[in-house]
C-alpha cells in the first residue's frame, strides 16, 4: 500500500495552516487511498431564513435566501415571478427583477421581463447550510478602494 | 294485496264515468304487481318467524351498509385512485415528487385527502361526480399524456372553484390557521399568512396553487405573471 | 495578503510613480480616498467553464481579481453569464492554490512511494527529464505519453503538440476532450473532411425549431439556453423538442419532452430518415448534387480491451472505421427497417411524439436546429449518432443556411481551438491534418522548420488507452496537464488508478489545484490559470477569443506554457533525434528542443516591445519575446489558404471574437454556403469543400445495442454527467462557497417508485454497485431531474463519489470516445435491517382515513 498522502504536510507547506476543513477533502481530493471506500456526506438543509446576502461585486446575482423546492419555471408558469415581478412586489415585500431584466439582446428596454431571462435559476442559485470545503481568499474590492474602513475585510464565507 | 283487477280507474278523474284505456302508468304498475314472483314476494310470509325476519333484516342491513361504506372507503384510497392509467402516470406521478408525498415527519397526503371532502353529503355528492371520471376512463377522454395536458388547465381551474369555495377546506383538514406557530415558519411565510391569511382576505389555495402537481397554462391566473 | 504589507507597497508604488514624473508628494496623500481610488482596471476575456465562450468583463484592483461581468459588447451572450460565469472572480482564491511543485520525497530523494513534499522547479524538472531520458533510452518514445486539455489555451496546445510530436517523436498525446467532443469532431471530418459546425449561434435568432438530442441545455449551456428560450418566447411558432432519457430543466421549458431508453436514440434518428424517404419529403435536387451515399460497417463492438468477449465476439472491431460508396436506393432499403413501430418499440417514445418530431424535420418550411453534446458524443455508437444526424439534415437539405443545420455543441472552452484546430488529438496535426497523412506531416515539417521525416506517422495511444498501456507497463513517463482525469476516466479503479501507481511509471500533473489526480501524481506542478497568463480559446461556433494576463499567478505557479518550454531547455536533439535524421540534418545536431521548437526563428520573433504596455505576459518577460504572438503566426500557416484562416494576432486582442475562416478581413458565419463562405465558388450554391469531390459523405448504419444492459443482477441504467454549479471535476467551482453551497454534493436521482421498491428513502445513503466496482451515494426523488424508472443519474464532480469507479471503460469503436452515459447498475441500501419485510410492489398508500 503506497503511502499516505498528508494533507497537513500540503497545507503547512504550501498555503497556510487551517484553510481546509479536513472532513470534507474527500469532496475536492478523494479518498486516500483512492481505492478506498469512502462514505458519502449527508444531503444539506437549504437555507430559507430570508436573509439577504451581501453580494462579491455589484454585478454578482443576488443569492436567493429562501425554498424554491417545486417552483414551477416551464412554459407554462414562472413562479418567481409572482413575488419578483413589478407588479407583485408591493404584496409580497420581494425585491423587483432589476432593469437589467427589461432589456433585450439589442439592448432595447421592453414592457416586462425579457424573454431570455425567463430561466432565472440559471444566474440566481438557493443556497444550502453546507460549510465550504475550503476557505476563499477573494478580496472585496471596497477592502481596496477603502482599506482603513475594512479591517481584515475578506469574503471567505 | 291483489289489485291488477280491482283497480280500474287510478288515474280517473271525476268524469271518468265512461271506461277508457289506462294510460301508461297504470298498465305498467298492473304487470308489475301481476308478475307470479312479485306477488310472492309481498304476500305475507307463512313459514319464517317475524323473529327471524326481524333479525334477518337488520343483519342484512348491516351488511349492506357495512358493504356500501367498504365500497366508499375502498374507492377512498390511492391505490384506487390510481389503479387508473390516467392518474397513475401523469397526477400521481407528479405527487410523488412533492412534500406532500415525502417528507420529515412521515405524514402522506393521498389523492382523497385534498381531492374527496370529509364530511358524508359532500363526500357523496364528489362520489357521484366521480362517475363522470369512471365514464371517462371508459371511453378513454385521457388516453395520452397529450390529452391529459389538453385538459389540465380545465381540470384544474375545477379544483381550484372547488377550493376556492369551500375555503380551501381540505387543506384546512390538516393545516388550521389556529393551530399555526408564525416562529416556527420561514420569515416570509409567517409575513404572509399574518397579512393575508388570518385577516381572511385569501384562503389556501389562492397562493399555494400547483405545490402538489405541476401547473397548467398560468396565462390570465390572477397572481401569475 | 496582508493589508499592511499591500498598503506598504501602494505607498511604495505612488512614490515611485512620483519620482518618476518629478513630482512632490505631499504628505499622506496616499491615504486620502480620491476618485481614482475606485477605479477598477477592466478588460474582456472568455469565461473559463464551457465551449458556449461567453464574453466576460474583469474588473482588476491592486493585482487582484474583484468583479466580473457579462461582456455586453460579446455577440455570444451580450451582458449575460450563467451562475459559474458570475463567479469567475473566485475561482482563483481557494486557500488551497498550489504555489510551489511537490515531489514525492522519502530521505531526501525522489521515491515513487514517498510522500508529496514542495521542492523547487529545478528539482522536479531535473527528476522527470532523467526519468524522460531513460526512458527514451530503454523503450523509445511509445513510452512517453502527455494528457492535455480542451482548457489549454491555443498557445498551451501547440507547444504541448511540438513538444510531443517533434521534440519527443511521439503521438501519444491526446486531450480530455477525447472524453468530450471525439463523435463529433470524428464524423465532421468523415462527413464534410472538415472539422466543426457549419453554421453559428447565429441560427438560434433564425431557426422556427429545435431539436435537441440529448441536451440538457438549460444547465450545460445556459447562456445558448438563453438565446433558445428568447426565440421560443418571443415567437408564437417556435418549438423546442428535446429528447433524453430523464426529464428536467431543458424539458420543462419545451415543447415536447422524448424521454427514450437508453442508446435508442439511433433507432429514432432512422425512424425519422424513413419518414422523410417515405413521405417524399427528400430534397432530390440537394441529395443529388451534394451528397454521396456510404453505408457503415456494421457490428462493429465497444472499444473495451481486444481480448474482452464483446471484442472477439465482433465481426467488424478492427475495421470499424470503414464504410463502403453505396446509392440511395440501398440506404432506404436500410432505412425501411425503421418504422414507426419499430422505433416506439424500441424508445418507448410515444408515436405521436415520434411523428411530430419527423414531420418537423421533413416540413420543407420549418427551419430546424439540431443541437446535441455529450448525450450523443459519450455513446458507443457516437459516430453513428453524428452520422446520422446529419444523414437527415442532407436528406433534407436543410444545412447551412441561417436557422437550418445539425449543431455540435461542446463542452470545455477550447475543445474546438486547442484539441481540434491546433491538433493536440493522437492521430491529428494542425488544420484538419492527419498524422497518418505523409502529405501532411510534410506540410507541417516545413511549417515547423523541422527535418523532413522526422513527425512520427504512427497515431498514437488515445485517452482510455493511455490508461490502459498506464497499468500495463507500455507508457511509463505520463504528463497530465490542465485535467482531472483520475476522477473524470471511466473504470478508474480497474484501469486509470493501476497505472499511476505502477512502479515502472512517472506520473507528473500540472494543476493549480490539489485533484483527485494530482493527489495520485508523483509530481505535481503549480500551475497559473486563466487570467493569470495570456491567452486564446475558440468556442464552439468557430470563434477565437484573445485575453491578456490579468494578474499574476501566486508563488511558483507558472503556465501550462511556460511549463512546457521550460522543460523543452532539458533535451538536446541528440539525445532524442534518431541518428539518422540528424546525420541527414546536421545543423540540428547539439541544440536543445526548445531551440528547434521554440527558437525557430519564428517562434520568437516578435520582441518584447511589441507586448500591451498596460499588461504583463509572464512567459513573455521570462523567455525574452512575446511567445504567444510566436506562437500563432506560426500556427496560423498551416490552416491559411485551405479553409482555416485566422486574423492576425492583435486583431483578436481588439475584437470580441472572430469566427474563422478569417479571410479579407470577414468572418465566414456560415460554411459552404455561396455569398457567407469565401471558399465555396461562384454559381454552386453549396460546396462541402473539405472533400476533394466537394459532396458529403451520407453514412448509413443500423441500431446497435449499448454494451451493457441492465439485467437481473444490474438490473439500472446509470447515467453520469454535470449540473449547472459545477464544471466537470469540480476542481474550480468546488472552491467557490456560493457555487458549493448550491449545490454541495453528487447524489442518485432516481424515480420515487425505484426508491420505495428496495425501501430507500430521499437522503439515505446507499450502494451504486456495478461489475466494475461500488459507491455510496445519497437517494435524491425530488429535485431538478426527474428520472424514468428505471434509469439512475449521479453527476461526476464529487470527489466523495467518484461514480467513475462504477462506469465501463467502453468507447465508440470509431472515435474512442468513452460512453458515460449507459452502464448496468445495482441500488443498494448501506444498511439493510435483516428482519425488516421488504415492500415488493410500490407503497402508494395515502395517509390513514
Amino acid at each position: 500500500m503506497r503511502p499516505r498522502l498528508l494533507i497537513t504536510v500540503m497545507v503547512a507547506a504550501c498555503l497556510g495552516a487551517g484553510a481546509l476543513l479536513a472532513q470534507d477533502a474527500p469532496r475536492l481530493r478523494g479518498p486516500e487511498p483512492f481505492t478506498q471506500e469512502q462514505a458519502a456526506p449527508p444531503m444539506q438543509r437549504a437555507v430559507t431564513n430570508d436573509v439577504r446576502v451581501r453580494r462579491n461585486y455589484p454585478d454578482q446575482p443576488p443569492l436567493i435566501p429562501h425554498a424554491v423546492e417545486g417552483y414551477a419555471l416551464d412554459l407554462n408558469a414562472n413562479k418567481c415571478m409572482s413575488c419578483h415581478a413589478r407588479r407583485f412586489t408591493e404584496q409580497s415585500q420581494a425585491p423587483m427583477i432589476s432593469v437589467t431584466h427589461y432589456q433585450d439582446r439589442e439592448g432595447n428596454t421592453l414592457g416586462g421581463l425579457a424573454p431570455r431571462r425567463y430561466a432565472c435559476m440559471a444566474c440566481h442559485v438557493p443556497q444550502t447550510e453546507a460549510r465550504p470545503l475550503v476557505e476563499n481568499r477573494f478580496i472585496d474590492m471596497d477592502v481596496l478602494t477603502e482599506p482603513e474602513r475594512h479591517p481584515g475585510g475578506r469574503s471567505n464565507r | 294485496m291483489s289489485g291488477a283487477e280491482t283497480t280500474p280507474n287510478l288515474t280517473g278523474g271525476p268524469d271518468a264515468g265512461t271506461p277508457r284505456k289506462p294510460n301508461f302508468i297504470v298498465r305498467l304498475w298492473r304487470w308489475f304487481m301481476g308478475i307470479p314472483l312479485v306477488r310472492v314476494a309481498l304476500s305475507p310470509t307463512t313459514t319464517f318467524s317475524l323473529a327471524f325476519l326481524t333479525l334477518g333484516g337488520f343483519v342484512s342491513g348491516v351488511i349492506f351498509w357495512g358493504g356500501f361504506n367498504t365500497v366508499l372507503e375502498a374507492t377512498n384510497r390511492t391505490e384506487f385512485c390510481v389503479g387508473c392509467h390516467e392518474m397513475k402516470n401523469n397526477v400521481f406521478e407528479e405527487l410523488q415528487g412533492t412534500i406532500h408525498f415525502a417528507n420529515r415527519s412521515g405524514v402522506r397526503a393521498g389523492c382523497p385527502d385534498c381531492h374527496v371532502p370529509h364530511n358524508w353529503t359532500d363526500k357523496i355528492a364528489r362520489k357521484m361526480q366521480a362517475s363522470k371520471e369512471v365514464w371517462g376512463h371508459i371511453f378513454g377522454s385521457i388516453a395520452t399524456r397529450e390529452d391529459f395536458l389538453g385538459l389540465r388547465r380545465h381540470m384544474a381551474e375545477r379544483e381550484w372553484a372547488r377550493m376556492s369555495a369551500n375555503n380551501s377546506l381540505e387543506c384546512r383538514n390538516c393545516h388550521t390557521t389556529e393551530a399555526m406557530d408564525l416562529t416556527k415558519q420561514n420569515p416570509r411565510a409567517a409575513a404572509a399568512h399574518e397579512r393575508f391569511l388570518f385577516t381572511g382576505d385569501r384562503t389556501c389555495i389562492d397562493c399555494h396553487k400547483g405545490i402538489a402537481h405541476r401547473l397548467p397554462d398560468m396565462t390570465g391566473v390572477p397572481g401569475w405573471h | 495578503m496582508d493589508l499592511s504589507r499591500r498598503d506598504v507597497m501602494k505607498a511604495q508604488a505612488a512614490a515611485a510613480a512620483a519620482a518618476a514624473a518629478n513630482v512632490a508628494l505631499p504628505a499622506q496623500a496616499q491615504n486620502i480616498n480620491v476618485g481614482d481610488e475606485l477605479r477598477l482596471k477592466w478588460d474582456k476575456a472568455p469565461c473559463r467553464f464551457c465551449g458556449t465562450g461567453c464574453g466576460v468583463m474583469v474588473g482588476v484592483k491592486d493585482g487582484r481579481v474583484v468583479a466580473t461581468h457579462g461582456d455586453m459588447r460579446a455577440e455570444v451572450n451580450r451582458g449575460l453569464n450563467c451562475v459559474k460565469g458570475y463567479f469567475l472572480s473566485k475561482i482563483m482564491y481557494g486557500a488551497d492554490r498550489l504555489t510551489r511543485p511537490l515531489m514525492r520525497m522519502r530521505n531526501g530523494r525522489f521515491d515513487k512511494e514517498g510522500e508529496l513534499q514542495p521542492v523547487s522547479w529545478d528539482a522536479a524538472f531535473d527528476t522527470m527529464a532523467a526519468h524522460w531520458k531513460k526512458i527514451l533510452r530503454e523503450k523509445g518514445p511509445e513510452a512517453i505519453g502527455m494528457f492535455g486539455s480542451g482548457q489549454w489555451t491555443m498557445f498551451e496546445g501547440y507547444a504541448a503538440s511540438k513538444l510531443m510530436r517533434a521534440g519527443f517523436r511521439s503521438n501519444n498525446l491526446d486531450p480530455n476532450a477525447r472524453h468530450c467532443m471525439a463523435s463529433a469532431a470524428v464524423t465532421f471530418i468523415r462527413t464534410f473532411g472538415s472539422d466543426e459546425p457549419m453554421g453559428c449561434y447565429d441560427d438560434f435568432e433564425n431557426a422556427d425549431a429545435f431539436v435537441l438530442w440529448g441536451s440538457n441545455m438549460a444547465e450545460m449551456h445556459p447562456i445558448l439556453w438563453t438565446r433558445i428560450t428568447d426565440r421560443r418566447l418571443s415567437r408564437e411558432h417556435v418549438r423546442i423538442h428535446t429528447l433524453s432519457t430523464y426529464e428536467h430543466r431543458t424539458t420543462d421549458l419545451s415543447d415536447a419532452g422524448l424521454i427514450f431508453k437508453p442508446g435508442s436514440d439511433l433507432a429514432i434518428l432512422n425512424y425519422i430518415a424513413n419518414h422523410i424517404i417515405r413521405t417524399g419529403a427528400v430534397n432530390r435536387e440537394f441529395v443529388e448534387k451534394h451528397v454521396n451515399f456510404r453505408l457503415a460497417n456494421t457490428d462493429i463492438g465497444y472499444g473495451l480491451r481486444p481480448d474482452h468477449t464483446l471484442e472477439l465476439r465482433a465481426q467488424h472491431a478492427n475495421d470499424a472505421a470503414v464504410s463502403h460508396a453505396s446509392d440511395f436506393d440501398a440506404y432506404a432499403r436500410l432505412m425501411s427497417e425503421y418504422t414507426l413501430d419499430r422505433a416506439h418499440e424500441l424508445s418507448g417514445v410515444p408515436k405521436s411524439q415520434l411523428e411530430a418530431l419527423a414531420r418537423l424535420y421533413a416540413d420543407p418550411k420549418t427551419k430546424v436546429m439540431s443541437l446535441w453534446t455529450m448525450g450523443f458524443n459519450q455513446h458507443v455508437r457516437g459516430v453513428w449518432a453524428n452520422h446520422m444526424i446529419y444523414n437527415i439534415h442532407l436528406l433534407t437539405g436543410k444545412i447551412s443556411e441561417p436557422g437550418n443545420g445539425p449543431f455540435s455543441l461542446t463542452g470545455q472552452p477550447s475543445a474546438c481551438g486547442t484539441a481540434r484546430e491546433v491538433g493536440c488529438f493522437a492521430h491529428r496535426l494542425p488544420a484538419d491534418m492527419q498524422v497518418a497523412n505523409p502529405d501532411h506531416r510534410k506540410l507541417v515539417e516545413e511549417i515547423w522548420k523541422l527535418p523532413s521525416g522526422l513527425l512520427p506517422a504512427k497515431v498514437g495511444y488515445h485517452a482510455v488507452q493511455q490508461d490502459r498501456m498506464l497499468k500495463d507497463g507500455k507508457l511509463n513517463a505520463y504528463w497530465i496537464m490542465c485535467n482531472n482525469n483520475l476522477q473524470t476516466a471511466p473504470n478508474t479503479n480497474n484501469e486509470t488508478y493501476p497505472g499511476y501507481r505502477n512502479p515502472a511509471n512517472l506520473i507528473v500533473c500540472s494543476d493549480p489545484y490539489p485533484t483527485v489526480t494530482a493527489m495520485a501524481a508523483d509530481i505535481v506542478l503549480p500551475t497559473a490559470m486563466w487570467v493569470e497568463k495570456e491567452g486564446a480559446y475558440g468556442n464552439a461556433e468557430r470563434r477565437t477569443q484573445f485575453w491578456r494576463q490579468l494578474v499574476d499567478a501566486p508563488g511558483e505557479a507558472r503556465s501550462d506554457l511556460w511549463q512546457l518550454m521550460e522543460f523543452s531547455k532539458r533535451f538536446t536533439t541528440d539525445e532524442v533525434w534518431p541518428a539518422e535524421i540528424l546525420a541527414a540534418s546536421p545543423e540540428y545536431r547539439g541544440k536543445t528542443l526548445f531551440d528547434v521548437i521554440f527558437r525557430n526563428g519564428q517562434v520568437d520573433s516578435f520582441p518584447l516591445s511589441e507586448l500591451s504596455p498596460a499588461h504583463n505576459n509572464q512567459e513573455a518577460k521570462h523567455f525574452g519575446f512575446y511567445v504567444q504572438k510566436g506562437i500563432w503566426e506560426e500556427y496560423i500557416r498551416c490552416g491559411a489558404g485551405h479553409g482555416h484562416d485566422y486574423a492576425p494576432f492583435d486583431t483578436y486582442h481588439e475584437a470580441r471574437g472572430l469566427r474563422w475562416p478569417f479571410v479579407d478581413g470577414k468572418e465566414t458565419r456560415w460554411r459552404y454556403r455561396e455569398g457567407h463562405d469565401p471558399y465555396v465558388e461562384k454559381g454552386s450554391g453549396i460546396q462541402f469543400y473539405g472533400n476533394p469531390d466537394k459532396r458529403a459523405n451520407l453514412i448509413g448504419a443500423p441500431y446497435e445495442p449499448p454494451a451493457e444492459t441492465p439485467d437481473a443482477d444490474y438490473d439500472m441504467w446509470l447515467v453520469t454527467g454535470r449540473v449547472l454549479e459545477h464544471w466537470h471535476s469540480g476542481s474550480m467551482t468546488l472552491r467557490v462557497p456560493e457555487l458549493y453551497k448550491a449545490f454541495p454534493g453528487a447524489v442518485l436521482f432516481m424515480h420515487p417508485e425505484d426508491a420505495q421498491r428496495r425501501g430507500l428513502h430521499r437522503g439515505q445513503e446507499v450502494r451504486i454497485v456495478s461489475r466494475r466496482g461500488e459507491i455510496r451515494s445519497r437517494v435524491e426523488i425530488r429535485g431538478r431531474n426527474r428520472m424514468p424508472r428505471g434509469v439512475v443519474f449521479v453527476p461526476f464532480f464529487d470527489a466523495s463519489q467518484l461514480i467513475n469507479k462504477v462506469t465501463l471503460d467502453a468507447t465508440d469503436p470509431i472515435s474512442k470516445q468513452t460512453d458515460y452515459k449507459k452502464c448496468a447498475v445495482k441500488i443498494v441500501a448501506l444498511t439493510t435491517p435483516a428482519s425488516a419485510p421488504r415492500p415488493t410492489a410500490p407503497d402508494v398508500r395515502g395517509a390513514p382515513r
